[in-house]
């Protein structure tokens, strides 16, 4: 296109069309990296921090937690049908995670202004708390306890009992796994507990999660309150959620697609209002 | 023997009656059902029950507290200490359990520490009794019992678990861990499964079901299993010891479903050995014959024409079956002292064992 192309009638409409056009470019590019710059974490997205060395990441108000991003995560009761199913008191747990020397780290806490450490009378249950994983790290089984065909383990902490490796494939499932190799630590203070999960990525056990150290992992969370004698399904669970533990940084690729679509509509509607503006005027 | 589905078992509280084809219904997946008949006109208090079943197995290891038999003095409030006030068992259609509580640890009692040290080697001359504050306990209301002197009342109350047709423990645990096994319908807890969680022990209206604190498990009286399967004592088949080490032997044991046992004539063709509680609706296998005590006296010890216990407080223990029950035992007291033969006296009065006991009639069963 030239100033002395007769279509251009006196340049003015093509050089608006050339900077809507422009602009219309920088707006897809833009909206493409925005999520990544101002929303660096997708929805249901536990960031897995990679850090060089452990340090004291197995301790629940270990320094090394101080740089590690920390995730709101909501909390309903499960509905189990058992009674009081619908009657729990946790409403949202702080998720942080960490991996160093091919370990991961989860960190729970909630608040609690009660300590319930005690089971040994008929009337005391413990607070407790619980990561439930996929046996199979690519999977999403169904959110209370799985199913037979698509079980889960669980990461299970009770205040009074300490840790337990559990197998489940559907509610009243649960079984212990011996010689379970996950550890914690727990600490209450200042009305809250936090407990640090922590177990090796790599398991070659039968039905126990192999955690790819490259593939995100989905994970679920659950928190006991002792003092409403909560137990068993009574519980305050989250939604599946997933440890980033993949390549992939920033938005989701369903993001990345919407915030495209979004661009696109961008710049077509830039130009129809133009081609419509320079009609107008008869140009 | 035939076993009846669930399809066939009206969910009333003459489930067990007998059905029109003379056919005894059991729990769905039972092949026989153990039961045991308890004559309460013999129980004389003296706890031998109590005590062979506690030695047995409730000892030590977190059961110090349980009784599993008990033996509590009605009216009064049991154990553990009104325990019928807590809920539980099936509601008026029997589809839906009733909620539960768990009782506060101390309704049960606990054992109390005596000053035996001081009195025994430091030469105290206190008397001796417990060293703390003992305001509670099992029996503690024992023999108190209702009633203006010189018309007071009150009975023995001999209590096990009921190894229940319909039993509400086992439809309270999420995991399956509580289960009426399948040979005799005893119900068991798997002590591998069970996790804890306590609702066995709101769940049954009889409150049987007992927490170990130190195993982190529920427990519960097991109809000495190990003793109808002929693994106690000599290797012989024996009943459960409470029955067994009974003074007065007022129990039967045997299986509801024997239908030449004396078990099935108490309960299904004369009606007098009545469920407790039927409006809890769990449909208990134990049966008690209810008791009959001497009529009301005047202050001047005459005889009066009025019934001891009142007769609405056996039909709150027993239903409105009690009526029938007690009318038909003292008929057949009446054909006895008119010098008649009466085969319900001859089975409630009998001194041998070998009629009391029947547990080896289906050990052919294949």
């Amino acid at each position: 296109m030239t100033a002395e192309d007769p279509e251009a009638g006196g340049g003015l409409g093509t050089r608006q069309l050339v900077v809507a056009a422009a602009l219309a470019l920088a707006v897809v590019a833009a909206t493409a990296a925005f999520p990544a710059v101002v929303d660096a974490r997708a929805a249901y997205e536990i960031p897995v921090e990679r850090e060089a060395s452990a340090g004291d990441l197995a301790e629940p108000t270990g320094d090394a937690w101080e740089s590690v991003e920390t995730v709101h995560v909501p909390m309903s009761s499960s509905g189990a049908a058992v009674p009081g199913g619908s009657d729990t008191t946790v409403e949202s747990v702080q998720v942080a995670a960490a991996r160093a020397d091919d370990r991961l780290y989860v960190r729970l806490s909630w608040s609690d202004p009660t300590a319930n450490a005690s089971t040994d009378s008929l009337r005391a249950f413990a607070d407790a708390a619980a990561i439930q994983l996929p046996v199979s790290s690519d999977s999403q089984p169904p959110i209370a306890m799985g199913s037979t065909d698509d079980r889960v383990n669980v990461w299970y902490w009770n205040a009074a009992d300490g840790t337990e490796s559990l197998l489940a494939g559907g509610a009243g499932s649960t079984t212990e796994i011996p010689e379970s190799t996950v550890e914690t630590s727990a600490t209450h203070t200042g009305d809250r507990w936090s407990v640090v999960f922590t177990r090796s990525l790599s398991s070659d056990r039968a039905n126990v999660t192999d955690i790819d150290p490259d593939e995100d992992v989905n994970a679920a969370f659950a928190v006991w309150e002792g003092s409403n004698e909560e137990r068993s399904g009574q519980k305050a669970a989250s939604e599946w959620y997933y440890l980033s533990l993949g390549p992939s940084e920033g938005a989701t690729p369903y993001e990345t697609v919407l915030w495209a679509v979004a661009g696109i509509a961008v710049v077509f509607t830039t130009l129809v209002t133009v081609e419509g503006i320079r009609r107008t005027r008869g140009e | 023997m035939s076993k009846t589905g669930d399809d066939a078992v009206p969910q009333t509280d003459d489930a067990t009656r007998q059905t029109d084809d003379g056919d005894v219904p059991l729990a769905e997946g039972v092949d026989h059902q153990v039961a045991m008949v308890m004559d309460l006109n013999k129980c004389i208090g003296c706890q031998t029950c109590t005590i062979a079943c506690k030695t047995n197995w409730t000892e030590s290891g977190g059961r110090e507290y349980m009784y599993w038999n008990n033996v509590e003095t009605k009216p009064g409030a049991g154990y553990p200490r009104d325990w019928e006030e807590l809920g539980g068992g099936w509601d008026e259609d029997g589809q839906s359990r009733t909620p539960g509580e768990l009782p506060d640890q101390e309704d049960y009692g606990r054992a109390w520490d005596f000053n035996h040290e001081a009195i025994m080697y430091e030469g105290s001359d206190e008397p001796l009794r417990p060293m703390e504050n003992a305001d509670w306990g099992p029996n503690w209301d024992e023999d108190e019992g209702a009633g203006e002197y010189p018309n007071t009342y009150y009975f023995y109350l001999p209590r096990i678990c009921n190894h229940c047709t319909h039993p509400s423990c086992v439809e309270a645990c999420p995991r399956s861990a509580i289960y009426k096994r399948e040979e005799d319908g005893i119900v068991l807890v798997d002590q591998d499964r069970c996790r804890g969680y306590r609702y066995c022990v709101e769940g049954c209206p009889y409150k049987k079901v007992f927490y170990n604190a130190q195993t982190k498990t529920s427990e519960k009286c097991i109809f000495c299993y190990p003793r109808i399967e002929g693994e106690g004592p000599e290797g012989e088949v024996r009943p459960p010891s409470c029955a067994e080490d009974c003074p007065p032997q007022l129990r039967h044991v045997g299986f509801l479903d024997d239908e030449d046992g004396p078990i099935h004539k108490l309960v299904n063709e004369y009606e007098v050995a009545l469920r407790l509680h039927p409006e809890y609706r769990t449909e208990p296998n134990v049966y008690y014959i209810p008791p009959y005590a001497p009529p009301q006296t005047s202050e001047s010890g005459e005889t009066v024409d009025a019934e001891r216990i009142p007769r609405n407080y056996l039909e709150e223990l027993f239903g409105q079956q009690v009526n029938e029950a007690l009318n038909t035992i003292n008929r057949e007291r009446d054909r006895v002292r008119q010098g008649e033969e009466s085969e319900l006296m001859e089975i409630l009065s009998t001194v041998n064992n070998d009629d009391q006991y029947r547990l080896e009639v289906f050990d052919d069963d294949g």
